[in-house]
C-alpha cells in the first residue's frame, strides 16, 4: 500500500518513503479498529507459539515445558507406530474436503435462491429456520442423531417396522456414514455459511443488475453473468481459509454421533478422535501437541501451494 | 454504537487473554511447591519438636470422582459439611471443601483437573488401578510424602499403615500414596444374576460358569414378558474389555498387571508369575471360544442391537426394580445389589427374589485380592497446605466423629446404630436426599475399625462369598512394579486402542465373519501395534526388579 503514496511534493523525483511509525501514524485510525483483532491473535496465536516445544519433551508437571527432558522426536512416534496414520489422514482430508465443496456449493446456491425471493416474510422464516441447527450444540446433535437411527427405538426404524419393513441397522454399517455424516454436517452448517454469500450478494451494486434487467437478461442469466462472477473472490478466500484446517478434523461431530462403535472406525475414524482414544488413557500433553504439530504444518504446506497456484492464475484473489 | 462494540470485544479478548495465562502459570505454581516443599523439610529436621503451626484457618479441598448432589441432597450435604468443619476447625484450624469429578469422561476430567496445578486442590482420591495414580505421580502431579511428614502430620495413619505397605506407594523411593489398606473389599468383577430366575431356567445351584450364563439368559431373554423385564442386560458399549478379562480369567490362571494400560493386556500365570504373557493375544482357541458365545449372546438379544452407541443405559437401577435380569460389575456391588435395602425394591415386591454371583475366575478358583492402592490419597504437588491436608485426612480417617460424619453424614438423619451395633436408617430416612455417605467417595481412607456394618445388607450371603474368596485368593503380586514406559508408550497406546477396537466388535459378538477370522484381524492388528515389543521391555524391567 505504502508505494501508491503521492506525495505533495513534486519537485523532487524520488518519493521519499515514510518509515513504519509514520505510516502507522498517517493509518492511525484504520490501525485502531484492527486492534482487537491484533490483540487477540497475538493472545492466542503468537503468544502460546513458544509452547510448540511441548511436542518435544516428556512434559514434567512441575517442571514445566521448557524445565521438561527433551526427547527429540518421540512423540511423533506413536503415529507412525500406529500404522494408521494413512488412513486417518485420508478420512480426515477426504471428509474436511466434501465439507468443504459441498458446503460451499450449498451456501451460495441457498443464498442465490434467498436472493431471489420476492416474499420477505418468507424469507426471513426460511433464514431464520436454516441458521437454527447451527445453535445446536454436537452433543444434542449426537442424541437426536441416535434417537433417529438406532435399531431398537429409532424414529426411521419404528416408520420401517410399522410399514411392514425390515429394519435398518446404520451403527452397524460403516458404510452409510459418509453419506450420512456429511448431510448432518450440511444440515448444521448451511445456513451460517450461506449468510456470508448472501451479504455479498447484497452488496453487489444495484446498477449493474439494473442494467442487465435493461438489456433483457432474465433471472438466469443475471446469476449467471453477474451474481456468480461477483461472488467468486468470497469464494476463493473462504476456500483458502477453508483450506488451512483441511487436516484437522471435526472432533464434535464425529465424536458425539460415532462415540466409540469400532465397527464404524474404517469409513469415520478421523486423525483427533483416534488421538483422543489413544491418549486418553495415559493423559499426555506431549503426544496431544504432537499430533497438532503435525496436523498444523501440513494446513500450513497447503495453504502455501494453494495460495502461489491462485496467485499465478489470478494475483487479484490471492491471500497475500 | 460500533465503538462500544470494540469496546466490549476488546475487554472480553483481554479478559479471556488473562484468564487463559492464569491457567497456564506452570512456571508459578512449580516455585510454589519447591518453597513448600524446603518449607517441610525445614520443618522436619528440626525433629524433636515437630511445632505445628496452625494459626492460619485455611481451606482443604479434596477432590474425588462421584456424583455432586443437588437441590435438597446439597442442603443435606452441606449440614454434614458445616458439621465436620466445625470439628476440623477446632482440632486443626482447616475446613474442607468437595471437588466432584463427575462420571462423565470422569478419568480425563480428573487428569486435567490435576494437570492444572494451580493450587486449588490439596487432596486427591486415586487408585492404582483405575485412576493414574502412577502417571500422574510420574509426571511430577503428587507430593513426595517424607516419612517425618506423615510422622508428623499424620501420626495415626504413618502408625497403622505396615512399613510394607508403605513400601508399596513408592516409586523411586518416595511415598506418593496413603493406601487404604485396612478395608475389606473385594473387587473382583462377575455377573450379577437373579438367582430365582436361574431356578426356573434350571440351574437350581446358580450360575457358575459361561455356560450357565448362557443357559440363564437363554431362559431371561426367551421369558422376557412373563418376567417383566425390558431387556436382559442393558449394557453399555464400556464393558468390553471387562468381559474379555473375565472370559480370560474363567479360562487360564492370568493375573493381570494393573496400571499399565486400560485394558488388563500383560501379566503373569498363578504358576510363573514372573513370566509377562498375553492369553488374549496369544491363546486362540479361547479367544475363538468367546467370540462365538457372545454372537450367540447377541443373537439372543441379551444387551441392544446398538449397544457400541447406548450412553444412557440405566442398567443398575433397572435391577433394583427388576427390569433386568443381569449387571457386570465387581463384589462390592453384588453385597449392595443382593441385600434388602429400601432402593432394592425387587425384595420388596417378590418375596423369591435372590441376587446371585457368577464371578469371574469361579471356574479356574483364579482370584486376586485388591491391591491395597485400588484406593488411596494423594496431595497435589500444588497445594498450599499440603501438611494441613494430611492432618484434615488423618481425622478423616482415624477419628470416629470426622470417619461418621464423611461416611454416613449426621447421626440421626443419614443413619443411627441399632442395639447391635449396626447402621439402619433411621425414621423418615429418604434415600435420595439423605444418603450423604453416598455422595463424598470416601474410597480412599476407610478403616474398618471404625466402619458401622449396614443393618440392611445380607451379611450370610456377603461372608459366605467372602469366605470362598479367602479359601482360594493370591495377594497382588506386583505391588511394587511400577513400569517404566517412556520408551514404549507409544506402542502401549496402540496395544490398548487396537485391543479396545476389536473387544467392542467380539465382546458384544458385533463382528461379521467369521470366530476365527475375527480373532485372526486382532491378533494381527495387536502384532503390528507392536504387542511383542512391550512384553518383552516388561519381561525385562520384571526380571530386573524380582530376578
Amino acid at each position: 500500500m505504502g508505494k501508491r503514496n503521492k506525495t505533495a511534493a513534486s519537485a523532487a523525483p524520488v518519493v521519499k518513503k515514510k518509515n513504519f511509525f509514520q505510516l502507522l501514524w498517517k493509518y492511525r485510525t484504520l490501525t485502531l479498529m484492527c486492534i482487537p483483532a491484533i490483540v487477540f491473535f497475538f493472545m492466542f496465536s503468537y503468544m502460546p507459539m513458544p509452547g510448540i516445544w511441548v511436542a518435544f519433551v516428556k512434559y514434567n508437571y512441575r517442571k514445566g515445558i521448557f524445565g521438561s527432558k527433551f526427547v527429540g522426536l518421540q512423540n511423533f512416534e506413536f503415529l507412525a507406530q500406529s500404522g494408521k496414520l494413512w488412513s486417518l489422514t485420508k478420512n480426515t482430508i477426504l471428509y474436511n474436503i466434501a465439507f468443504i465443496i459441498l458446503g460451499n456449493l450449498l451456501a451460495v446456491f441457498m443464498a442465490i435462491l434467498l436472493n431471489e425471493m420476492a416474499s420477505k416474510l418468507f424469507k426471513k422464516t426460511a433464514q431464520t429456520m436454516m441458521f437454527l441447527p447451527y445453535f445446536i450444540s454436537h452433543v444434542l446433535v449426537g442424541v437426536l442423531v441416535f434417537n433417529f437411527l438406532n435399531y431398537d427405538t429409532g424414529f426411521v426404524n419404528t416408520i420401517l417396522t410399522n410399514m411392514g419393513l425390515e429394519r435398518w441397522q446404520p451403527y452397524a454399517d460403516p458404510h452409510v456414514w459418509p453419506v450420512l455424516l456429511v448431510i448432518i454436517y450440511l444440515w448444521q452448517q448451511t445456513g451460517y455459511s450461506s449468510v456470508v454469500y448472501f451479504a455479498s450478494i447484497m452488496g453487489i451494486d444495484g446498477e449493474i443488475i439494473e442494467a442487465a434487467r435493461v438489456d433483457g437478461a432474465n433471472a438466469f442469466q443475471k446469476i449467471r453473468y453477474i451474481i456468480l462472477p461477483c461472488l467468486k473472490p468470497t469464494v476463493v478466500i473462504l476456500l483458502l481459509f477453508a483450506l488451512g484446517g483441511i487436516v484437522k478434523g471435526n472432533f464434535g461431530l464425529f465424536y458425539n454421533i460415532i462415540g466409540t462403535n469400532s465397527m464404524l472406525y474404517d469409513t469415520t475414524d478421523i486423525i483427533e478422535t483416534f488421538v483422543y482414544r489413544a491418549t486418553m488413557t495415559d493423559f499426555n500433553f506431549s503426544t496431544a501437541s504432537a499430533v497438532g504439530l503435525y496436523q498444523s504444518l501440513i494446513g500450513f504446506f497447503i495453504v502455501m501451494v494453494v495460495n502461489f497456484v491462485v496467485k499465478k492464475i489470478e494475483p487479484d484473489y490471492s491471500l497475500f | 454504537m460500533k465503538k462500544k462494540l470494540f469496546a466490549v470485544l476488546l475487554a472480553a479478548s483481554m479478559v479471556l487473554g488473562l484468564t487463559a495465562c492464569g491457567a497456564k502459570d506452570a512456571p508459578a505454581s512449580k516455585t510454589e511447591t519447591k518453597t513448600e516443599t524446603t518449607t517441610e523439610q525445614s520443618s522436619a529436621s528440626e525433629e524433636e519438636a515437630p511445632a505445628i503451626d496452625t494459626s492460619e484457618h485455611v481451606k482443604i479441598t479434596y477432590m474425588f470422582t462421584g456424583s455432586k448432589p443437588e437441590g435438597a441432597a446439597m442442603d443435606r450435604f452441606m449440614e454434614m459439611n458445616d458439621k465436620l468443619n466445625e470439628i476440623l476447625t477446632e482440632k486443626c484450624n482447616a475446613e474442607l471443601e468437595f471437588y466432584w469429578i463427575g462420571w462423565t469422561d470422569y478419568l480425563s476430567v480428573y487428569n486435567m483437573t490435576i494437570a492444572a496445578m494451580d493450587g486449588s486442590i490439596d487432596l486427591i482420591g486415586t487408585a492404582s488401578d483405575w485412576l493414574d495414580a502412577w502417571p500422574n505421580a510420574k509426571n511430577g502431579a503428587f507430593l513426595e510424602l517424607s516419612e517425618d511428614m506423615l510422622k508428623t502430620y499424620a501420626p495415626q495413619t504413618w502408625a497403622s499403615v505396615p512399613a510394607e505397605n508403605w513400601e508399596l506407594c513408592k516409586y523411586d523411593g518416595e511415598i506418593y500414596l496413603i493406601p487404604e489398606d485396612n478395608y475389606a473389599q473385594w473387587t473382583n468383577h462377575g455377573f450379577i444374576y437373579r438367582a430365582d430366575w436361574a431356578e426356573k431356567a434350571g440351574l437350581a445351584n446358580g450360575v457358575h460358569s459361561w455356560e450357565d450364563m448362557t443357559k440363564y439368559f437363554e431362559y431371561t431373554t426367551a421369558n422376557a414378558d412373563a418376567l417383566g423385564i425390558k431387556q436382559a442386560w442393558d449394557s453399555d458399549g464400556t464393558q468390553n474389555t471387562q468381559l474379555a478379562s473375565g472370559w480370560v480369567a474363567s479360562h487360564t490362571n492370568f493375573v493381570p498387571i494393573d496400571g499399565i494400560c486400560s485394558s488388563a493386556l500383560w501379566g503373569g500365570t498363578k504358576d510363573d508369575l514372573y513370566t509377562v504373557v498375553t492369553p488374549a493375544y496369544t491363546d486362540t482357541d479361547m479367544m475363538v471360544e468367546y467370540a462365538k458365545m457372545m454372537k450367540s449372546w447377541n443373537d439372543m438379544g441379551v444387551w441392544k442391537k446398538d449397544v457400541l452407541n447406548n450412553t444412557t443405559s440405566t442398567n443398575r437401577d433397572d435391577f433394583r426394580v427388576g427390569l433386568v435380569a443381569a449387571d457386570q460389575h465387581h463384589t462390592q456391588t453384588w453385597t449392595d445389589l443382593c441385600s434388602p435395602t429400601p432402593s432394592n425394591k425387587i425384595y420388596q415386591d417378590d418375596p423369591n427374589a435372590k441376587a446371585g454371583f457368577f464371578y469371574f475366575g469361579e471356574e479356574t478358583k483364579n482370584v486376586v485380592a485388591l491391591s491395597i492402592t485400588h484406593g488411596a490419597m494423594a496431595i497435589s504437588a500444588a497445594s498450599k497446605n499440603p501438611e494441613r491436608a494430611l492432618m484434615v485426612y488423618d481425622l478423616l480417617r482415624n477419628d470416629e466423629a470426622c470417619y461418621r460424619l464423611i461416611n454416613y453424614g449426621i447421626e440421626g438423619v443419614s443413619y443411627e446404630i441399632d442395639e447391635n451395633g449396626y447402621r439402619k436408617n433411621p425414621e423418615g430416612y429418604n434415600p435420595d436426599t439423605d444418603n450423604v455417605g453416598g455422595a463424598t467417595s470416601w474410597w480412599w481412607g476407610r478403616n474398618d475399625n471404625l466402619e458401622l456394618r449396614s443393618a440392611d445388607r445380607a451379611w450370610d450371603q456377603i461372608e459366605a462369598l467372602y469366605d470362598e474368596y479367602d479359601k482360594i485368593k493370591i495377594n497382588y503380586p506386583y505391588g511394587q512394579f511400577i513400569p517404566n514406559c517412556d520408551t514404549i508408550q507409544g506402542k502401549i497406546d496402540n496395544c490398548n486402542e487396537q485391543f479396545g477396537n476389536y473387544m467392542k466388535q467380539i465382546s458384544f459378538g458385533l463382528y461379521t465373519g467369521t470366530a476365527e477370522d475375527i480373532v485372526a484381524e486382532m491378533q494381527a492388528a495387536l502384532k503390528a501395534a507392536g504387542i511383542e515389543d512391550v512384553t518383552a521391555e516388561l519381561q525385562a524391567q520384571i526380571d530386573a526388579l524380582y530376578k
